[in-house]
C-alpha cells in the first residue's frame, strides 16, 4: 500500500518534471549580449582560439584563481586528517 | 598491497600515455577543447593507476610526497605571479599583456575560424600550465596522503 | 527516430542500470568498478551534448581518480557490506 502510494507520487513528480523539461528550447538561451561579446572579442582581446578558455583564463580569470584556491585548501585538509603520526601514537578507530 | 602482476603490466604499460595525453591536453588548452584543470586531471589519473598497482613503500621511492606538495605549491604561486605581473605591466589583476605584443606566445591571431598557432594567447598558456602543475600535485598528494593512512593488508 | 537519439537514449538507460547497480551490489570493490562504469557512460553522454571540456573532467575525475580512492579506501576497511 505504502510502496504504490510511494510510487504513484514519485510517477506523478516525474510526469511534471518532464512536461517543463519537454517545452523549454535546448542550447537557445533567452539573453545573449555577453555571449556575443565573448565570441566578437575573445580572437582580437585574449588571442586564443578557444573561447571557452580565454573566457576562463582571462575574462573571468578570478574565479580560476579562487578554484585553485579551493583545491589547495581542500589538500590542506585532507593533509590534517592523515598527519604523519608522532611515534607511539595510533590512528583512533570505533 | 601488491596486486597481481596482469594488474602491475597494464599500469606500467598505460601510463605513459596517460602522462603525454594529460600533457597535450594542458599545452594545447588554449587551441582545443580541455585545459589545465582536465589535463591535470588527466595526468593524475595516470600516477593513480601505478599508486593503486604498487605497495606504497615501493611507489614513494619514485613519486615522493614531498615532489607532489612541491608541485602543488609552485603552480598556485605561479598563478599568483602571473596574476600580479599583469597587475604591474597593464593596471589590472590577470591582465593579458602579453597577448598580440610578439615574443613568447605573442602571436596575433585572425578573426575567424582558424586553426591557429600554438605560439598564440599570451598569458592563458602560462596559467594553463600553472594550473595543471596544481591540479597533478593536489591530486597525487590526496591519493598519497590516503594511502599512507591505510594499514596495509595482505589478501 | 535520428541514430543520435537512439544512441542517446542507449546511453541514458545504461547510466540508470549502472545507477541501480552501484547500490545493489553486496561487493563494494565491483559497486566502485560499476560506479567507474557509470562515469564513462556519463563522459559520453557529455560529449554527444556537445560539452567535450566537462567530458574531459568528467572521464579523469570521475572514472579514474574516484575510483582509485574508492579502491584504497575499500583496502583500508571491508570489502564487504554487513547485514545488519
Amino acid at each position: 500500500m505504502r510502496t504504490a502510494l510511494f510510487t504513484a507520487i514519485l510517477l506523478i513528480l516525474l510526469a511534471g518534471f518532464l512536461q517543463v523539461a519537454v517545452g523549454l528550447p535546448f542550447g537557445k538561451p533567452a539573453r545573449t549580449d555577453m555571449d556575443d561579446y565573448f565570441l566578437a572579442h575573445a580572437q582580437d582581446q585574449a588571442a586564443a582560439n578557444n573561447v571557452v578558455t580565454s573566457v576562463v583564463f582571462d575574462f573571468r580569470g578570478f574565479d580560476t584563481l579562487g578554484e585553485a584556491t579551493v583545491l589547495f585548501t581542500a589538500v590542506l585538509g585532507v593533509g590534517m586528517m592523515f598527519r604523519k603520526l608522532k611515534p607511539g601514537e595510533e590512528y583512533e578507530h570505533d | 598491497m601488491n596486486m597481481t602482476k596482469i594488474v602491475r603490466t597494464t599500469a606500467d604499460l598505460f601510463y605513459p600515455f596517460c602522462l603525454v595525453f594529460g600533457l597535450y591536453v594542458v599545452l594545447h588548452g588554449h587551441l582545443t577543447p580541455g585545459g589545465g584543470f582536465q589535463g591535470g586531471a588527466v595526468m593524475a589519473t595516470g600516477a593513480a593507476l601505478l599508486l593503486v598497482s604498487r605497495r606504497y613503500e615501493d611507489i614513494t621511492r619514485s613519486l615522493r610526497q614531498n615532489t607532489m606538495k612541491l608541485c602543488e605549491a609552485v603552480g598556485l604561486l605561479m598563478f599568483i605571479t602571473a596574476g600580479l605581473a599583469g597587475l604591474f605591466a597593464g593596471g589590472a589583476f590577470l591582465y593579458n599583456g602579453l597577448a598580440g605584443a610578439g615574443g613568447l606566445f605573442g602571436e596575433p591571431v585572425a578573426f575567424g575560424a582558424n586553426p591557429g598557432g600554438l605560439n598564440t594567447a599570451g598569458l592563458i598558456p602560462l596559467l594553463n600550465i600553472a594550473v595543471g602543475i596544481e591540479v597533478l600535485g593536489g591530486l597525487t598528494v590526496i591519493l598519497l596522503y590516503m594511502l599512507s593512512g591505510v594499514k596495509e593488508t595482505e589478501p | 527516430m535520428t541514430p543520435l537519439l537512439l544512441l542517446q537514449a542507449l546511453l541514458l538507460l545504461g547510466l540508470i542500470v549502472t545507477a541501480v547497480l552501484v547500490i545493489a551490489f553486496k561487493d563494494l570493490l565491483s559497486s566502485a568498478i560499476a560506479f567507474a562504469a557509470f562515469s564513462l557512460l556519463l563522459a559520453l553522454e557529455f560529449y554527444l551534448l556537445q560539452a567535450p571540456d566537462v567530458a574531459i573532467a568528467e572521464a579523469g575525475i570521475g572514472a579514474g581518480l574516484t575510483t582509485a580512492i574508492f579502491i584504497i579506501a575499500i583496502r583500508g576497511t571491508k570489502r564487504y557490506e554487513e547485514k545488519d
